[in-house]
């Protein structure tokens, strides 16, 4: 065991409130690509509030971008930025061809993607819409990879299927080893970052990861994935937010 | 603290200190759930221990401020580790084993001394912490040290020492370990006990860190 992910999407005191479901979702995977490299491939996404397919899409979303990321590893694809854009085209076809077939608008599909795959010599991270990636520099200290796309408004951000060009996608391969990653959506926003001084709340993290670092068997990183879904529901998450939250935390290190 | 705890009962979660900055206020029950309390007496206990936490959490501020941490014997084991009441669960107790009562406070000791280290890396204010021994029976093991570490820790002020005595404890013993004068619960008015001690932290709290203990009177729940 190298990679260590855990990951969770919980519903929010609104969205039971308003008799919706979670409209959160979350999909990893670990790969061993057969040199004793694990690949770690973990994806998140927030379906639209307004969206009426938006539970649907974003387990769509995150089920077809692990599946074409497992394709491109076993297929020895050197990922590339171009194919990380192509990977979010291959999603917004998918969503344009759903929605014409039962003939409602695309934007009914509307969600976000944040995703990553964590090669041995690089990583590669994508994100569309708000929520956020933060890694371990390494020294232990969370810097996220880009500040959450939020429009003018708290409320608003962009969409898979907000343009078949993707315009709104963002890429980057980040050519180091990367150990430990968290990915979250818009719901764990104003817990998980800090917005006085632009940067990832680290006590935030490091409190969660210091768990997942001491994790020795594949029983410990069940128990884990247990009490996250506990903690999400947690009022003391629950008095901060009110949205769908999803939280995804990988490392390899151990204590 | 982490060794004491298995992985199934990790504080997980992130209750950190940056998103409540607030002093906190320790306090550490050392609970007998020795075979002698079998029956009615670890019944009463139990909800004793829900109606502490359901007290605290309502208050505002105790919430905030109030960490509970839970050690039963015997044998010893650390039940919950210190949390904000609104994190702490506390499990049913079940009573078996003999009553380790000197380990049990050599154990609380050092949980509380471990807790101040953590407020203080983290520049947290704390008050002082408090630890409550409540027991129905005599120590089995041997219990002279921790009388010691007890009457350090009051001389130094660095925690207050409370044991309450149930029904056939041995209040000689309690007496020679207890540098306050112990009290007798009044039959099983755990529930009254309790509510005593969440209004005596709620009233604790309230302060400010350093402000003198000024108890509220144990009325109802004890033999004077």
């Amino acid at each position: 065991m190298t990679w260590k992910l855990i990951g969770k999407s919980v519903i929010g005191t609104s969205h039971v409130q308003s008799g919706k479901d979670c409209e959160d979702s979350n999909h990893f995977e670990i790969l061993n690509n057969g040199q004793e490299n694990e690949i770690a491939i973990g994806f998140v996404s927030d379906g639209a509030g307004s969206a009426k397919f938006a539970k649907q899409a974003a387990i769509r979303a995150v089920q077809e971008a692990v599946s074409i990321s497992i394709q491109y590893i076993e297929d020895e694809v050197e990922i590339e930025e171009k194919h990380l854009v192509a990977l979010v085209e291959r999603i917004y076809d998918i969503f344009r061809i759903e929605s014409a077939a039962i003939n409602v608008p695309l934007n009914e599909f509307s969600c976000t993607l944040l995703g990553f795959i964590t090669l041995p010599h690089k990583s590669c991270f994508l994100q569309i819409g708000d929520g956020a990636i933060v890694r371990n520099d390494g020294s232990g200290h969370f810097t996220y990879i880009w500040w959450p796309q939020n429009g003018e408004y708290q409320n608003t951000t962009s969409f898979i299927v907000d343009d078949a060009n993707v315009r709104n996608l963002q890429v980057k391969i980040i050519h180091e080893k990367i150990d430990e990653i968290g990915m979250f959506t818009d719901g764990l926003q104003m817990l998980a970052l800090d917005y006085d001084s632009e940067c990832a709340h680290q006590p935030f993290f490091n409190d969660l990861f210091k768990w997942l670092r001491r994790a020795e068997s594949a029983e410990h990183v069940s128990i884990l994935n247990r009490k996250l879904d506990e903690y999400l529901s947690s009022t003391s998450i629950n008095n901060r937010t009110d949205d769908d939250k999803t939280l995804l935390l990988a490392t390899k290190y151990i204590l | 603290m982490d060794e004491y705890i298995s992985f199934e009962q990790i504080p997980f979660g992130s209750d950190d200190f940056a998103n409540n900055p607030e002093s906190r206020c320790p306090c550490i029950l050392l609970l007998d759930t020795s075979g002698s309390m079998a029956g009615l007496p670890i019944e009463q206990l139990n909800e004793g221990v829900i109606t502490l936490k359901n007290e605290l959490v309502s208050d505002p501020l105790a919430s905030k401020r109030v960490e509970l941490a839970v050690v039963t014997f015997g044998p010893v084991h650390l039940e919950a580790d210190f949390q904000t009441v609104g994190n702490f669960n506390p499990r049913n107790l079940t009573a078996s084993g003999d009553t380790p009562i000197g380990a049990a406070i050599t154990l609380g000791i050092d949980l509380v001394n471990r807790r101040k280290k953590v407020y203080k890396e983290n520049g947290i204010g704390y008050y002082k912490p408090w630890i409550i021994l409540i027991t129905d029976g005599a120590p089995t093991d041997s219990y002279i040290n921790a009388a010691q570490l007890v009457k350090e820790g009051e001389a130094n002020n660095s925690f207050a020492f409370f044991a309450v005595g149930v029904e056939q404890a041995n209040f000689t013993i309690l007496k020679s370990i207890s540098v306050r004068e112990p009290l007798k619960l009044k039959g099983l008015m755990f529930r009254e006990f309790f509510l005593w001690l969440s209004s005596s932290m709620k009233m604790v709290s309230s302060k400010n860190p350093g402000s003198n203990i000024n108890l509220l009177p144990p009325s109802g729940w004890a033999e004077l």
